[in-house]
C-alpha cells in the first residue's frame, strides 16, 4: 500500500442513518435501529478506496454542537478537536430544517463536509422533494442525495470526500449571516480571540461565546480571560436590545437561516390521507389503546419466543442425544470417554439445544420491534412511570434492550443526560432478564411448570425492577430531567438489516458461550470425578439446601453462572445427567431457581460494563446488593411457595 | 420587539394546550441549576421564539406531550412544557375557563 490515508467521520442528528452508511462502507456491524440514541461511543473502520487506506469513523448523533450528554461529547470533540480529514454529514431529508441547523454549525466550524442528503425515499414518501442541486449552491458545500438502506449515492459521498482533501473540488462553506447587531458584536469578539491559539476558528469561538457555551468558555478563559468577559457584556447589550437572551437570539437566527434554505430547496406536497404509519402512530401512543397494545406486542413477544423456542428446543434434543449411541460405539465406555461425553460434548448438546432455540427467535423480535420504531412509542407511554424511580421515559430504550444483553443496554444508558440518571437506569437495567436469562425463564419454567408461571416471573421481575428503581431513586435524590426526544416515524422494520444483525449477534454468542460451555462442563465433571466438587457442594448447602430448597448440585452452576447465566441451566442439564429436567427438579426447585438466577449478580461482561461506566465502588455495590436480593427473594419464594400448597 | 405588543392574557405555558391547539413560541424560561443545558437542548432541537408548535397529544398520568414542530415528532416532558410559553394562534371563542 502506500500509505496515503485518509480519516473520514459520519457525522449529524441522531437516527439520520449514519451506521448504515458506517457499515456498508466498512463491512462491520454496527447497531441500527428505528430510535435515536443508539450509537454512544464512536466506532472505526476502515476500507481503502482510489489508493487511499480510509479511516471512517461513526460517531453518535447530535442535535447541537453545543452539547451537554456524555455522547454528545463525543461527537464534538471528536469533529472539532480530533480533526477529521472530512466529515460526511449525514442529514435526514425528511427534516431537512432541523438538520441543516446542525449543518450550518458544521460550517461556521470550517470543517471540510460533504453533505449526505439520506432517506430520501423516505421524504419522497412524506411527499418532500429536495433540489440538491440548489441546495449545494446555497450552502457551498458538495450534496449527494443517498438511500443508505440501499447502498444509493454512498460511493459517491466518499468519491466527494476524497475530492475534496485532494482540493480538486472546492467546497467553499458560506456563513450563516446572523442579524446586524449581533453581527457586528461576532466580529467584535472574533477580533478579540484571533490570537487565542486554540483550535477553532476566531468566529466560531466568538459565536460559541456568545451562545454561553461552558466549554469553550473555560477554553478561553486560561488564556484571554478578558474575552470572556466582554462576550458577557456585549451578550448583555444584545439582550437588552433584543429582549432575548443571546443564546436565545443566536439559536433563533441560525434556525431562521435553516428555515430559509429549507424553503429555498424543498416541494412540499403532502400526502392527502393520513398514511398507515400516522395511523399506527395515533393508536399506539393513545392513552388506552396504546397501553393494551404494549402490553398485548410484548406478551405476544414472549409467547412467539417460547413457542418456536420450544418446538426447536424438542427437535434438537431428541435430535443430538440420538448421537449418543453412535458415539459410545465409536469412543467405547470408560472413565475418559465419559469425561469426553459428559464433560464435552453433554454441554455443547445443551448448550444447542437449551439456548439456542430461545435465542434466536428473541433477537429476530427483538430488532423488528427496534427496526419499526416502536420503541420510542413505549418511552412516550412509560415516561410518567419512569419518573417515579427518579428517570425518564427514555430510560425504558435501555431497559428493553437488557432483554436482549445487559451490557449494550448499559452502555445505552448514556442516552440519559445525567450521571445520576446513568447510574440508576444501568442499575435498574442489569435486573431485566437478559436473553440468556429468558433461556432460564423458558427453557426451565415455562417448558416443565408451564407459561403462565413464565409471564408471571417477568411479571415480578418488573415489579422489582420498579420497587428497587424507586429505592435507588430515595438513595440517589435528585429532580428527574425532562423527556426530550424525537419520535420517528414507523417504517417497515429492513429485513436484512434485522436478519443480519440476529444473525451476528448469533455468531458472537456462539464464540464466547461456546467456548465457556466446553470449558465450564468440562472442568465440573472432572471436579465431579475427583470428588471436588462433592466437598465443594456441600460447603454451599446451607445456602442451596437449606435456605433455598434446591438440590446442592445448582451451587456450582450458579457459580459458574456468574460467567454467563445460561450456563447456570446447561450445567444444571449436564450435572443432573437429564435432558428432562423436570425428573431432576420439582416445580417449586425450578421457580426459586429461576428467580435466583435472575437476580443473583450481573454476569462477568455486565460487571465489567459497570465497572467502566461507573467506577468499581459502584459496580460493587451494585453487585453485592443483587446477591443479597437474589438470596432474600429465592429463600422467601420458596418458602411462600411451599406453604401455598405446591410441591 | 413583539413582546410590548403582547397583552400576556393569551401567553400561556405549552403544558395548558390542548390535543390539536396551535401556539407561537413566546420564550423558554429556565430554571435553576443545570437548566442552561435544558433551555438550550430544546432550543437546539427546534424550539426558539416565533416558532409554530402543535400540541398533537398528551400522555395520562401527567405523562409527556407530543407536540410538531418545525416537520417533525418530538416528545417532550410535561416540567418542560410547563416552561415553554406560547402565543395562542386562534384564539377560539369563549374560552374563558381556566
Ligand atoms: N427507508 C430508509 N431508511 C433508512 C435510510 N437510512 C437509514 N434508514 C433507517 O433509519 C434508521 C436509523 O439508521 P441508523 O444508521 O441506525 O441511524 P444513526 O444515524 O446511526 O442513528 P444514531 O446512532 O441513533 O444516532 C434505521 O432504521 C435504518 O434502517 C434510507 O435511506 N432509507
Ligand atoms: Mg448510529
Amino acid at each position: 500500500m502506500n500509505g496515503k490515508k485518509l480519516v473520514i467521520a459520519l457525522a449529524g442528528n441522531a437516527n439520520v442513518g449514519k451506521s448504515v452508511i458506517f457499515n456498508y462502507l466498512t463491512k462491520l456491524h454496527q447497531h441500527i435501529g428505528n430510535w435515536p440514541g443508539k450509537t454512544v461511543e464512536k466506532a472505526e473502520g476502515t476500507l481503502h478506496f482510489k489508493g487511499y487506506t480510509v479511516d471512517v469513523v461513526d460517531l453518535p448523533g447530535i442535535y447541537s454542537l453545543s452539547t451537554y450528554s456524555t455522547e454528545e461529547s463525543i461527537s464534538r470533540r471528536f469533529i472539532a478537536v480530533e480533526k477529521p480529514d472530512v466529515v460526511i454529514n449525514v442529514i435526514d431529508a425528511s427534516v431537512l430544517e432541523r438538520n441543516l441547523f446542525f449543518t450550518l454549525q458544521l460550517m461556521e466550524l470550517e470543517t471540510p463536509i460533504v453533505i449526505a442528503l439520506n432517506q430520501v425515499d423516505v421524504a419522497s414518501k412524506k411527499g418532500i422533494q429536495i433540489d440538491f442541486e440548489k441546495l449545494e449552491k446555497i450552502l457551498g458545500v458538495p450534496v449527494v442525495p443517498t438511500i443508505a438502506v440501499k447502498g444509493v449515492g454512498i460511493f459517491k459521498l466518499l468519491e466527494k470526500a476524497v475530492e475534496i482533501f485532494e482540493g480538486k473540488l472546492e467546497a467553499k462553506p458560506r456563513q450563516v449571516k446572523y442579524g446586524e447587531e449581533v453581527e457586528e458584536r461576532i466580529e467584535k469578539l472574533a477580533e478579540a480571540v484571533r490570537d487565542s491559539g486554540l483550535p477553532y476558528p476566531a468566529r466560531y469561538v466568538a459565536i460559541k461565546l456568545l451562545e454561553g457555551d461552558r466549554e469553550i468558555q473555560e477554553e478561553v478563559e486560561k488564556s484571554k480571560p478578558q474575552a470572556v468577559a466582554l462576550a458577557r457584556s456585549l451578550g448583555e447589550e444584545l439582550e437588552r436590545l433584543h429582549g432575548h437572551s443571546c443564546p436565545t437570539l443566536i439559536t433563533s437566527e441560525r434556525y431562521q437561516a435553516a428555515n430559509y434554505i429549507a424553503r429555498e430547496v424543498q416541494k412540499l406536497v403532502p400526502p392527502v390521507k393520513p398514511t398507515l404509519g400516522e395511523k399506527l402512530h395515533n393508536v399506539t401512543t393513545h392513552r388506552v389503546a396504546g397501553y393494551l397494545i404494549m402490553a398485548a406486542s410484548l406478551l405476544s413477544l414472549f409467547f412467539f419466543v417460547f413457542a418456536v423456542g420450544n418446538v426447536f428446543s424438542d427437535i434438537l434434543t431428541s435430535l443430538l442425544y440420538g448421537f449418543k449411541p453412535f458415539f459410545e460405539r465409536v469412543l467405547g465406555a470408560g472413565f475418559f470417554e465419559e469425561l469426553v461425553w459428559e464433560g464435552v460434548v453433554e454441554g455443547l448438546i445443551a448448550g444447542a439445544s437449551v439456548a439456542l432455540p430461545y435465542i434466536i427467535p428473541f433477537y429476530l423480535a427483538l430488532y423488528f420491534l427496534e427496526d419499526s420504531g416502536y420503541l420510542s412509542r413505549i418511552a412516550f407511554l412509560m415516561d410518567s412511570i419512569m419518573h417515579k424511580m427518579g428517570l425518564h421515559g427514555k430510560a425504558f430504550i435501555p431497559l428493553i434492550l437488557g432483554y436482549g444483553c445487559n451490557v449494550p443496554a448499559c452502555l445505552g444508558c448514556r442516552i440519559m443526560e445525567t450521571q445520576r440518571e446513568r447510574l440508576i437506569a444501568a442499575f435498574v437495567t442489569t435486573l431485566v432478564p437478559c436473553a440468556a436469562r429468558t433461556v432460564i425463564i423458558l427453557g426451565l419454567v415455562g417448558r416443565f411448570v408451564g407459561i403462565q408461571w413464565a409471564l408471571m416471573l417477568y411479571a415480578f421481575d418488573l415489579l422489582v425492577v420498579f420497587l428497587l428503581g424507586r429505592i435507588a431513586f430515595r438513595i440517589l435524590p435528585g429532580e428527574p430531567t425532562g423527556l426530550i426526544m424525537e419520535m420517528p416515524d414507523y417504517r417497515l422494520p429492513h429485513l436484512k438489516t434485522v436478519l443480519s444483525q440476529t444473525w451476528f449477534r448469533l455468531l458472537e454468542f456462539m464464540k464466547i458461550a461456546f467456548p465457556l460451555i466446553i470449558v465450564s462442563t468440562f472442568t465440573v465433571k472432572l471436579l465431579e470425578a475427583t470428588g471436588i466438587l462433592r466437598v465443594f457442594t456441600s460447603l454451599l448447602t446451607p445456602v442451596t439446601v437449606a435456605w433455598l430448597g434446591l438440590p446442592a448440585e445448582t451451587g456450582i452452576t450458579l457459580l459458574f453462572g456468574v460467567l454467563r447465566k445460561e450456563l447456570a441451566l446447561i450445567m444444571l442439564a449436564t450435572l443432573l445427567g437429564a435432558a428432562d429436567l423436570s425428573k431432576a427438579l420439582t416445580p417449586v426447585q425450578m421457580t426459586v431457581f429461576t428467580i435466583v438466577s435472575m437476580f443473583y449478580i450481573p454476569c462477568v461482561a455486565t460487571i465489567a460494563t459497570l465497572v467502566m461506566e461507573f467506577g468499581w465502588r459502584k459496580a460493587l455495590v451494585i453487585t453485592l446488593s443483587e446477591i443479597v436480593l437474589a438470596l432474600i427473594l429465592g429463600g422467601l419464594s420458596f418458602r411462600i411457595l411451599i406453604l401455598a400448597g405446591l410441591t | 420587539m413583539s413582546s410590548t405588543a403582547d397583552t400576556g392574557v393569551s401567553e400561556v405555558p405549552l403544558a395548558m394546550l390542548r390535543d390539536g391547539e396551535t401556539g407561537i413560541v413566546v420564550s423558554v424560561k429556565s430554571g435553576y441549576g443545570k437548566a442552561w443545558g435544558l433551555k438550550k437542548r430544546l432550543m437546539d432541537m427546534g424550539i426558539t421564539p416565533g416558532t409554530r408548535i402543535t400540541v398533537v397529544k398528551s400522555a395520562p398520568f401527567h405523562g409527556p406531550m407530543e407536540i410538531l414542530v418545525r416537520g417533525y415528532r418530538l416528545a417532550i416532558g410535561r416540567g418542560m412544557a410547563e416552561r415553554i410559553f406560547v402565543r395562542m394562534e386562534e384564539t377560539r371563542a369563549g374560552c374563558a375557563e381556566k
